[in-house]
This record gives structure tokens, sequence and C-alpha cells, in this order.
């Protein structure tokens, strides 16, 4: 099934994804998209009617943190704002939103 | 005395017997990158020595890391603008285990924006080139990696894979690669490309190495959930002993392979039955599914996983996102959009579980599996563009193993005509590194590689 995606469905995964496009870098992708999207069709010749989806290979279930085990992954104050452009008292400054 | 080519064992070995301190090790390789690195940038940044009191089984070794490790203080890119100016706060467990050992990191190594591409062509700091022939790509995503070790930048290399980013560089370049089983090591720290997929692993020019860094790096991390708890194996110990394997190989790995590549790997499946053991014919599901399956599921968790770069917190915003990353980004919105969910990301996972049975259905009737790693050997820098999917088709025979997670180990088996290296992969079931580390030095033992290794080295031996 050769298709191809509307323009304003590309433009529309550019906002999803938080990326701006050029209208040249939109009809690249439209094409490109669109390619890929035809290829993948093949998994379709095989039947899976009754099978499970697999997520991930490990087959783990429920791992949990042990309670009082030793963590010691937490950054401190000034090491999360280690590497941010704007801080302000010790807090990450962002655009106001309201 | 010459440190020129020598493995990491036979360097450990010097340290110990103080042949050579910690010190001049890691100068001989600053020497060697200062001398080597503008041309083939395999290197993004350099390291500082440290003085260490970590004395370990690593005695101060210099290793290579591939730049998505995040290293404490050493600026951590994923040769990616978005990331030009991000200095870690903390380490990975990948290099934490590296470090207590006693490493010494030499430095950080180009690669493929992100992970995403397989010839290191997508770094947005230019490409690395393929020290045999160097208007060539060294493969990816861990080119750097590759190409630091195949001209000897560094005695050994970290390198992380999702499907081929190790074994089609250490094929292109002509080196030992070993992709583990998904979750055997740790991807705390690593940055997160297709998450039920990444899998750290080490670049070498011995099989001996590899086993000996791969013991160093496997284990259970409270940090990655996804990491297992089954015991690991003593790989140099299992390496060394004897013996026999039943082979499968199977005709749907060798459809659109290079001749050439077709005849050295029928080649190496004579010396392994020379070695006594089995070879079968096996039947599994043609690659090309396997294609379909690792885009779909891969660009999906691409979408999500770069999600947190806001620029707010580190690094820069999302206008610095290259040409690869928009299109994977764009490509995993859609496949996870309602109305386009069930006919692509679950019917995806859905196939993932076939390709899982085909495997563990053929694993009972044999030890490993045999297959080229790549359909061609390296391509001219540029080529790629010609290819659909950039790339995707390079990787055609390494993605069924991991989108199952299987571990499976590249060493060379021959040259091609014009002189470039070709590599013949070995798939293990999960968790047997052992079993395709044994084969591999076996086949090492009895071949020495056909002196490709050392023929690589030639070009860039110390005056």
């Amino acid at each position: 099934m050769k298709r191809t995606l509307p323009k304003e469905e590309i433009k529309h995964l550019g906002n999803l994804s938080g990326i701006s496009l050029t209208d040249e870098e939109t009809k690249t992708y439209q094409k490109q998209l669109s390619e890929t999207l035809d290829y993948m069709e093949n998994i379709n010749e095989l039947p899976t009617a009754n099978t499970p989806p697999t997520s991930n290979v490990s087959n783990l279930e429920n791992v949990f943190f042990h309670d009082g085990g030793e963590n010691k992954r937490g950054l401190t104050q000034n090491e999360a704002l280690s590497n941010t452009k704007q801080k302000k008292d010790g807090k990450f400054l962002v655009k106001r939103i309201l | 005395m010459s440190i020129f080519g020598k493995s990491i064992v036979e360097l450990i070995r010097l340290v110990q017997e103080k042949e050579i301190s910690r010190k001049e090790l890691f100068d001989y390789f600053k020497r060697r990158i200062t001398k080597y690195n503008p041309n083939l940038n395999a290197f993004l940044t350099l390291a500082e020595y440290q003085e260490d009191t970590n004395h370990g089984e690593l005695l101060g070794i210099p290793l290579a890391i591939k730049d998505n490790f995040c290293t404490k203080g050493i600026r951590t890119t994923a040769s990616s603008k978005v990331l030009d100016n991000f200095i870690p706060p903390y380490e990975s467990t990948v290099t934490q285990k590296l470090l207590n050992q006693g490493a010494s990191i030499l430095g950080k190594t180009n690669m493929d924006a992100w992970a995403h591409g397989n010839s290191t062509e997508t770094s947005d700091y230019g490409p690395t080139k393929n020290p045999w022939n160097t208007d060539r790509s060294p493969g990816g995503s861990s080119g750097g990696s590759a190409a630091a070790i195949s001209a000897y930048l560094s005695p050994a290399a970290i390198g992380s894979e999702t499907a081929g980013s190790i074994r089609q560089p250490a094929s292109w370049c002509g080196t030992v690669g070993i992709k583990p089983t998904y979750g055997r090591v740790s991807r705390y720290g690593v940055i997160a490309m297709g998450s039920s997929l990444d899998s750290p692993g080490p670049l070498t020019l011995t099989v001996e190495d590899a086993a000996f860094l791969l013991k160093v790096l496997a284990g259970n991390d409270p940090y990655d959930a996804t990491s297992s708890d089954i015991p690991v194996q003593d790989y140099p110990s299992i390496m060394t002993q004897k013996k026999k394997f039943t082979i499968g190989f199977s005709d749907e790995y060798f459809d659109g392979v290079n001749e050439e590549i077709k005849a050295k790997i029928m080649e190496a499946l004579d010396v392994f039955r020379r070695l006594g053991h089995k070879t079968k014919k096996i039947k599994l599901i043609p690659p090309k599914y396997a294609i379909s399956v690792y885009t779909i599921l891969q660009r999906a968790e691409v979408s999500s996983n770069l999600a947190r770069y806001d620029g707010i917190r580190f690094g820069n915003d999302r206008r610095s996102f290259g040409e690869e990353a928009k299109r994977r980004l764009m490509f995993g919105a859609y496949t996870l959009s309602y109305g386009y969910y069930d006919a692509y990301y679950k019917k995806a996972q859905k196939v993932r579980t076939l390709i899982v049975e085909d495997f563990k259905r053929v694993f009972s009737e044999v030890d490993v599996i045999v297959a080229p790693t790549c359909p061609i050997t390296a391509l001219k820098l540029g080529e790629f563009k010609k290819y659909p999917f950039f790339g995707e088709i390079m990787d055609v025979l390494n993605e069924p193993g991991a989108v199952a997670g299987l571990p499976a180990i590249n060493i060379p088996v021959g040259l091609d005509s014009v002189n470039l290296p070709i590599g013949l992969q070995i798939m293990g079931n999960y968790f047997d590194e052992g079993s395709i580390l044994n084969l591999a030095h076996q086949f090492e033992k009895e071949t020495e590689f056909f002196g490709i290794i050392k023929k690589g080295l030639e070009k860039y031996k110390d005056e």
C-alpha cells in the first residue's frame, strides 16, 4: 500500500516532538517517513492473532528498589544545577507560564 | 620495551611486573591520540590523568569510552550539540565499575549522534574515519570506539549496542566486539536510545580481553531495574575450556550478502568443523522482518527518551537536534499515536514475540548460531545516503538478535579484495556469553584471525 503522509500530519508530528520544521524539511520528511512506513508493512505478512506482545525480553516483573538499600544516586542541589544556563536562588529559572 | 599492539591482559602484566607505570601507559596512548586523532576523529574529548589508589584488576589500563556513557566531570555529548556543554554530575555504572577496578579513562569517543546510525556520519562533530582506509566509514554507532582500538589509540574501548552498534563497527574496523545479553550489563548512566534494547559492551583486540572486560562490567545493578540477577559466568576461565558445539547457520542470513563475505564465512565454518564442532543448517524468520520490528520499536522508544531534552536543566534546547534525531522522533510519535498504535507499535511487539520464540526453538537444536555480521564491508563516507533507512539495511543481520535480546560477538575472519575486514558473528543463547567467547577464542587460537588485527595496526606503528 503506497501512501504519502499529508503535510499537515508531518507538521503535527513535529509539534508532538517539540521541534519546528522548515517547509523544506517538512517536504523531505514527508517523503522519507512515507517510504519507511511502506517498508514496515511487511510485518503484516506474519500472523499474530494469538501472539502476545513483548515489551521487554528480560521477563522480569515488579522490580523494586530494596527498602534500606544504599542509594547513592541523589544529587545535591548544586550538582543538580551545575549544568543549567539559568538559575536563581538555587532553583531552575524557566519562562512564566501563567 | 614496546607497548604497541599489546592486549590489555598483556599490559596488565607489564604494570604488575613494574615494567611500566600507569602514568607512562596513559601518556603513551595520549601521545598516539595527539598524533593520529586529528585525522581519524575517533575521540571527541580527552581526559586528564588521574592518580588513583584503586588498584583493582585493571591497574591503570587506559580505556576509550563511547560518548554516551555519563562520566562524572568529563564532558559527555552523545555526539549531539544538544549536549555540547554537558558535564555529568554522576558516573554511569559501567564506567564506575571500570574505575573501581583501577582503569584510567583516556577520553570519550565519537559516535552517531544519540547512537542514531551506523556510520558516525550523524555525529554533530564530524565523522570518524576508518583506520583501514580513511575514505571509509568505521561503521557505527560505536565507530569512534572501534577506530580507536584498530589504530591502537587505546588498547580497548567501551561501546554500546541497540542493534549492531558494537558488532558492525567491530566488523568494519577488524576488531573483536561483544554485545552482551540485554540486562547483563547495566544501562544506568548510559544516554538512553532504545531502552528495551540498549546493551553496553567492550570492543577489543583479543577475545581474552573481551572476556576479561565483560566480567568486570556484567552483573545486577539496583539502579537499572532491567539488569539481571542471574549469576555472572567466569568468562576468562570458561573461554579456555575444551568445548564442542553444535553450530547453526541459516540461509536467510546469507540473502543479499556480498559474495566475498559469504565465501569467508563458509571458510570459517570449515575451520569450526576442523576443530571438531558440528554444523547444522537451521531455519530462522527472515531478518527483513526484524528491520521493521526494530525500526518501529526503537523509534518509539527514541521519541520517548529524547523528550527529556528541554534545555532547562542541562544542555541546549530542542533546536539543536540534528536531521536523523528529528526523523526518528517524528516516526516514533507517529507509530505511538492514537489510531496507529495497534497497527504499528503493538503489531511490532507481537512480531517481536515471534522472533524471540523462533530463536528459542532454534537454541533447543543448536548451541550457537553463526552468520555474517554485515552484508557488505566498510562503505565510503557519504555513501550511506544511497541506502534506504540511512543504513538500517547494514544492520539487517544484527537486528533479529538485538530484538530478541541475545548476546553476540563479532570476530574478524578475512579481508575482501580491497583489503577491508570481514566480520563473522556468533550469536548465543540468553546469558550464555561463555559459549560464544569460548568458540570465538578457539577460532582465534587456531587462526590468529589470519593476521588481520596485526595488519590493521601496521600503518599506525610507533617510529
